[in-house]
């Protein structure tokens, strides 16, 4: 009896331990995200001009330029408009969303040969963007909320010291089962970013690069490349052009924007 | 006093000329548009012995320009057509030529515009601003410029639109030569209109529209001159006419489109007076996507969607599917049916397309028409209880291809 006494507290001390360990870890995982969340916020709104290159396994690329906007909102996801400058055929093509911290974001596609917003449903967003090897999940704001994490270790990446944390989607209609964040121990930056997708198949890699600081606040890569270890493809998305603090308002993030977006 | 008026004429024709002038100045002039050519083959005799061979050329150029961060556009947007054997598909249209001027939460576009509303995929109830190009495509989702003046608000309680609509526009129908036409040629050249003022008569609309999260809601109000002309028999001439005749006609709709995880539930509703009797007419049903479908990067789309018409004895249930590749090419196939549990007719289409380079579009349809158990008379179109009865013959095939310039 005693023996079992015993052994239920040291079960139960262990046990306590073991989620201290846990809880910990998440922590500090959490805390290391949130550094680079905080390094990439601030920045109130933006312009940019976007060259999508998507480029096949045997290395032919093709191009698609678009332009963005976005906007920070306080206490919730940010809002985004993204419209289609080429190929000539979708030219006009523009997509709205409202990303939200837990809630699924709301989005629209504006299809500009019918004249016609059409919602998009949340869930399927896990599918390829425009052809790329990004899906609408990845074009995401990734905010801090939509996902749980565990610090895993640090290891040098690209010369550079960096922290290996874990995080995994927490709407269950993401593509993802768990993602691989490698963030820089100097600047907080997330430097590259392994997918696993549903069957936890390590299915692509996105690499951040040509970061650089702005109006001595927050940072942006110049340039993200997305490969697909599935198909050999590979998408790089170069930001050309891309000013802040616009003075954009909710009003250019409305369904008249969409449609009035060329 | 005339003088007077001429000059001030004159001064309002100076100061567009010089806004114009200024805004080319100011902006960069975009020049965009499409030229098409289509080949539709049917696959037997007309009832009339109209040719089993169409083809088509169309040139849709557009000039747009903005300013002010694009808070102020211009847009030109014609469109030529040019039939070889239906002189009824020739068509000289301006689709777009309107300004737009953005203010905060309030936006104005005056001109030729096109405007569409609703939410349903296979037949649009609600959509009711712009005329249809009904000898354009088959699903009739192809439609002529409206003239109007179009305020819209963004308010906190939704967005709320008042259109003042310049007249109005006729229904395009295949000619004497065309296919996929009734049994009795429509005489486009002389409409009955119930407005004195014909087709210059003014009509409103007003649309309010908003999204709570899941759901998306509308409501609306027409009140003009038909979209839809009812057809009138003539049989005192030599040869039988059917014309159309423009009502006045109001107009209340609804739609909904309401977001069940993956799922999307769908209603478009109207209720209408001025043609007959007040009649109602619903499509509701629903929309859901599979995503990577056997492990590729191939979605699979399924839609559904059921009829209700007063006017009509028993209405048609349409399903359909849609397989995008996700690749560079954009290549989609479409595939669907349209079928009436009553009367067992059915009509199937299948579509393919996708673009070559950046350049091109083609896309390769098919559609085969069965009319079922009803017993069709040529003679008599009122017995055509659903227009399948004279579709049975006019199985196509259609071929079209894009150039973007």
């Amino acid at each position: 009896m005693f023996n079992l006494l015993k052994r239920f507290f040291l079960f139960i001390l262990i046990l306590n331990f073991n989620s201290f360990l846990v809880g910990d870890q998440n922590n500090y995982g959490l805390e290391i995200l949130k550094k680079t969340d905080k390094n990439m916020s601030g920045y109130g709104d933006s312009q940019s001009r976007l060259v999508m290159q998507l480029i096949n396994a045997k290395g032919e690329i093709t191009e698609r330029s678009m332009r963005s906007k976005l906007l920070e909102v306080e206490d919730d996801g940010d809002k985004s408009l993204f419209v289609f400058e080429s190929p000539r055929a979708i030219k006009g093509t523009a997509l709205l969303s409202y990303a939200h911290k837990v809630e699924p974001d709301d989005q629209w596609l504006y299809i500009p040969a019918i004249k016609r917003v059409k919602r998009i449903i949340s869930k399927n967003k896990s599918g390829p963007f425009l052809g790329s090897e990004f899906s609408v999940e990845d074009l995401s704001f990734q905010e801090i909320e939509k996902f749980s994490y565990k610090y895993l270790r640090d290891e040098q990446y690209n010369n550079q010291d960096c922290f290996v944390v874990e995080r995994v989607p927490l709407d269950p209609y993401s593509g993802y089962t768990k993602q691989l964040v490698w963030v820089d121990k100097t600047n907080y930056l997330i430097q590259k970013v392994e997918l696993f997708d549903r069957k936890a198949f390590h299915l692509k890699s996105q690499f951040f690069r040509g970061y650089k600081r702005y109006l001595s606040s927050f940072w942006r890569p110049g340039e993200i490349e997305m490969i697909n270890h599935q198909n050999g493809k590979s998408t790089i998305l170069r930001i050309e052009e891309q000013s802040f603090q616009n003075g954009l308002t909710d009003s250019d993030f409305t369904q008249n924007s969409l449609k009035r977006s060329k | 006093m005339l003088q007077d008026l001429i000059q001030r004429i004159t001064k309002i024709q100076v100061i567009l000329f010089c806004l114009l002038f200024n805004y080319f100045l100011k902006a960069e002039v975009d020049y965009l548009g499409d030229f098409s050519f289509e080949g539709r083959y049917f696959l037997e005799d007309g009832f009339l012995f109209q040719e089993n061979f169409h083809s088509s050329f169309t040139f849709s150029p557009e000039i747009y320009f903005e300013s002010d961060d694009g808070k102020k556009s211009f847009t030109f947007k014609p469109k030529l057509r040019n039939d070889s054997q239906d002189e009824e598909r020739d068509l000289i249209d301006i689709q777009e030529l309107h300004w737009v001027l953005t203010g905060n939460a309030v936006e104005s576009r005056i001109g030729i515009r096109k405007e569409f509303w609703g939410v349903t995929e296979t037949f649009h109830r609600v959509d009711i601003i712009n005329q249809t190009d009904s000898v354009e495509s088959f699903d009739g989702e192809d439609k002529l410029g409206q003239p109007m003046i179009n305020i819209s608000l963004e308010t906190l309680s939704g967005s709320i639109d008042f259109f003042a609509l310049l007249g109005s526009r006729e229904r395009t129908f295949a000619g004497r030569f065309g296919r996929l036409r009734t049994p009795i040629v429509v005489d486009t050249d002389h409409p009955i209109y119930e407005s004195g003022a014909k087709n210059k008569r003014m009509d409103f609309a007003i649309r309010w529209v908003k999204f709570f999260d899941n759901l998306e809601m509308g409501l609306s109000h027409f009140s003009g001159t038909t979209r839809e002309p009812e057809l009138i028999e003539d049989l005192s001439t030599l040869t039988p006419r059917l014309i159309p005749k423009y009502n006045i006609i109001d107009q209340t709709g609804l739609e909904v489109l309401y977001i069940l995880g993956g799922l999307a539930i769908k209603l478009e509703a109207i209720t209408r007076s001025g043609q007959k009797d007040r009649f109602s007419a619903i499509t509701s049903g629903f929309e859901y996507t599979q995503i990577g479908i056997f492990k590729s990067r191939l979605d699979l789309g399924w839609i559904i969607e059921f009829n209700h018409d007063d006017r009509i004895e028993n209405s048609p249930t349409s399903l359909g599917t849609r397989l995008t590749f996700n690749n560079i090419a954009d290549t989609q196939i479409l595939a669907g049916i349209l079928w009436n549990d009553n009367t067992n007719e059915k009509s199937t289409f299948l579509e393919a397309s996708g673009r070559i380079g950046d350049c091109c579009k083609l896309s390769l349809e098919g559609i085969v028409f069965s009319k079922g158990s009803q017993k069709p008379n040529i003679l008599d179109i009122q017995k055509y209880k659903s227009p399948f009865e004279y579709l049975e013959n006019e199985d196509f095939l259609r071929l079209e291809f894009i150039y973007y310039l």
